[in-house]
């Protein structure tokens, strides 16, 4: 297996340049007992090149604001106010036509349940090339789309072969790089991966990952990496952006984030999260759950959960202020969190 | 593939054999023979019903007549009717088999394109105000009492509307003193809709293999359905016999669309929940991200899908040709197979009846294999080996 992107097209980049804009995005999804307020007020920059985190527990809404960004959302779902800027212009203001034409071809994503995103009954070949038939209709012959499809399996160290194969014959890894591979297919300028090892083992995951990362900043796309453990896209990112409830509670450079996490939500998330790679963490439990975004806590909605919650975290809601270096927090005690492991030790 | 059909084909042998055997050892239940039932006729004389016990191999001992029997089927002979003396059953049986395939399979064909077609528009505009309406005839027709639903059928179109023939497959009146035999000109008329049919089928695969764009390719469809359906509706109407195929035609309409509408209801709500259940899967929402027109998710993604719950209800659908086409065929008297089985029951004709449960049999297996080979082609997970 050779692995080359080398005959894949590159993109100049320009990290100051944003690419993508979420712009204080509100979204909620409608249901018989009311609104689930799963997207609220999220405000984040993808830059050109740059490859974004988003960690939280699930049902934090992470998925919904990847869907949100492809407008792939569900029917009872509502934009109910914000912006999504890709190059400056607002994808919430496009025809769904014009929409479904920028699908893949700018923005391609990589699912969760990425092992089912193969319709089992056509080879994965067919199913890459209906890419290629839907975005370059007319620019590729047959035998140019098999060797453009040849060059993505080799990128992500698949035999060419494998694209005669149905979905059932790869194994779970082989799927994923697959499914890498077809997401690369129009060179699209950011790549949403939303938990796209989770159902793989450790192994796998942790190759599949750097093997991303790798053509990722080889052919200069942006990214943004979704997942429940802030240890695994810790590696890869770097900026990291911690949801909680709907929200964005905290928002900065992976290293920062990852070193000295400021919002006690992270703080705790990333202090219950085992790591095989880095040094052993003393394990802090993380009690409770995620409240129902039916009816969200009032202030700030970790605050039932919350070792340092005050009278005013029930009442007023923290904003997202900057605490310097481009490091996002949204607690009113983000200065007393270093004091959290020695209280959590006693 | 060849390995595989050689041995489902041997299965099936097996499985004949019992069922025939199952047939005779019924037969053999029956008190007396047939050559009792000429007893009691006083124009046979006693010879003749001892030749005829001798013809007919009933002197031999059980095992010999068992093993008569089975080997005399497979050599295509089920011994002769009584009610129909001296006609042979296979002789019987093979002049009233066309008029029930045909019947089936039109009807059959039919109800499942049609219901697979709003079955799948149905569950793909979800919540429309016509899905409630579809929705609702599709359970009426589903759940409704058969043979009171073809007799309703038959006095609104027949007798109250007047649009078609009540009953039977041709109108005597007309047919006095023609020069054509219905059987024959039946035959014809299937032999050319399977031309037809055949011509479609090539059609469609070199459009498929040919058109270079997909407007093209709309338009080579479009034109290859017209060529088709004109043609074999030119070549009957230039045909001489053209009134008395328009005849057979016109009393087809009814009992095709009386059973087709039965097999329709099921079909689109089966379809409708086997196209909401595969909307649901992740490679729907892959189809979507990928920015694909939603008539190719719909279509190439959703319903290619939903087709493989629906063709194994279309096997399933196969056990209904016995009892569906004894209804029909009653309420209709459409002397098909159905109706002939109905006779020959009541009036004890017991080779007749037996001949046409091993026809009906043979159907049977014969529709499983297609469908099996069917779902390989469908569904590239299962594989035949
Ligand atoms: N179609 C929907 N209708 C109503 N609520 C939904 C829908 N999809 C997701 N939700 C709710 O929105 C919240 C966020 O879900 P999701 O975005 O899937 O979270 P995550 O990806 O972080 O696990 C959850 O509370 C979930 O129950
Ligand atoms: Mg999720």
């Amino acid at each position: 297996m050779t692995i080359s992107v080398e005959n894949l097209e590159t993109r100049q980049v320009d990290p100051t340049k944003p690419l993508l804009e979420v712009d204080r995005l509100v979204m909620h999804y409608k249901i018989k007992a009311g609104e689930v307020s799963a997207v609220e007020d999220v405000t984040f920059t993808v830059h050109q090149g740059e490859a974004v985190g988003l960690v939280g527990e699930s049902g934090c809404g992470k998925t919904s604001v990847a869907l949100s960004l492809m407008r792939l959302l569900p029917n009872n779902a509502e934009y109910v106010s914000g912006q999504i800027r890709l190059d400056g212009e607002d994808l919430l203001q496009l025809t769904d036509e014009e929409m479904r034409t920028r699908r893949w071809k700018d923005i391609a994503m990589v699912f969760q349940g990425a092992m089912n995103s193969w319709n089992p009954v056509y080879r994965v070949g067919d199913q890459i090339r209906e890419v290629l038939d839907t975005h370059f209709r007319g620019q590729m012959t047959y035998e140019q789309q098999r060797e453009h499809m040849e060059r993505l399996f080799a990128a992500v160290g698949l035999p060419g072969e494998m694209l005669d194969r149905y979905p059932h014959e790869f194994s779970g890894g082989m799927r994923q790089r697959a499914v890498i591979a077809m997401a690369l297919a129009c060179s699209p300028q950011l790549i949403i991966a939303d938990e796209p090892t989770t159902a793989l083992d450790v192994i796998v995951q942790d190759q599949i990952l750097k093997e991303l990362k790798r053509i990722q900043t080889e052919l200069g796309m942006s990214i943004i990496y979704i997942s429940h453990d802030i240890a695994v896209i810790a590696e890869v990112t770097d900026s990291l952006g911690v949801m909680y409830a709907g929200k964005l509670v905290e928002y900065g450079p992976t290293t920062e984030v990852f070193a000295r996490p400021k919002h006690p939500y992270a703080y705790l998330l990333l202090k219950s999260t085992p790591s095989i790679t880095g040094p052993r963490r003393q394990l802090a439990p993380l009690e409770g759950e995620p409240p129902d975004l039916l009816a969200p806590p009032t202030g700030c909605r970790f605050h039932p959960r919350c070792p340092f919650a005050t009278e005013r975290c029930a009442i007023e809601e923290p904003p997202l202020a900057d605490i310097g270096g481009g490091h996002r927090v949204a607690c009113w005690h983000w200065e007393q969190v270093p004091d959290l492991e020695e209280a959590l030790l006693r | 593939m060849i390995r595989f059909l050689a041995r489902r084909l041997v299965q099936m042998a097996l499985l004949f054999v019992v069922f025939l055997s199952i047939v005779w050892l019924l037969l053999q239940a029956m008190p007396g023979d047939i050559s009792d039932t000429l007893v009691g006729n006083p124009d046979i004389p006693r010879e003749v019903r001892f030749e005829l016990r001798q013809r007919l191999g009933l002197d031999q001992p059980l095992h010999i007549q068992y093993i008569t029997y089975i080997t005399n089927f497979f050599r295509g002979e089920m011994g002769v009717s009584f009610s129909r003396y001296p006609a042979d059953v296979s002789t019987v049986i093979w002049q009233h088999l066309p008029r029930t395939i045909v019947l089936f399979l039109t009807a059959t064909v039919f109800a499942f394109w049609l219901g697979f077609k709003s079955g799948k528009l149905i569950a793909w505009g979800r919540g429309g105000r016509s899905e409630q309406a579809f929705i609702l005839g599709g359970v009426f027709l589903q759940t409704v009492f058969y043979p009171w639903f073809a007799i309703v059928m038959m006095w609104v179109f027949g007798f109250y509307l007047g649009w078609f023939p009540i009953s039977r497959f041709i109108d005597a009146r007309l047919w006095q003193g023609s020069p054509y035999d219905a059987n024959d000109l039946f035959e014809q008329m299937i032999l050319s809709t399977l031309l037809v049919t055949v011509v479609y089928v090539v059609g469609r695969v070199l459009i498929k293999r040919f058109a270079t764009t997909v407007t093209m390719e709309a338009r080579l469809r479009q034109a290859l359905v017209l060529v088709t359906v004109g043609g074999l509706i030119l070549f009957w109407y230039l045909h001489p016999a053209r009134t008395y195929v328009a005849d057979i035609a016109h009393h087809t309409v009814l009992p095709v669309v009386t059973l087709g509408l039965v097999t329709f209801g099921a079909t689109m709500l089966l379809t409708r929940s086997a196209m909401l259940e595969t909307l649901g899967e992740d490679y729907i929402l892959t189809a979507r991200a990928k920015g694909l027109p939603d008539r190719v998710i719909r279509d190439r993604h959703a319903a290619r899908n939903a087709m493989l719950p629906v063709t194994t209800s279309l096997v399933l659908s196969l056990a209904f040709v016995i009892g569906g086409g004894i209804v029909t065929e009653s309420v209709f008297s459409w002397p098909g197979t159905g109706q002939l089985l109905l006779q020959a029951v009541m009036v004890s004709d017991i080779p007749l009846a037996a001949g046409i449960l091993a026809v009906t049999g043979v159907l049977a297996l014969v529709g499983h294999l297609v469908a099996d080979v069917l779902y390989t082609v469908l569904d590239p997970r299962i594989r035949i080996t």
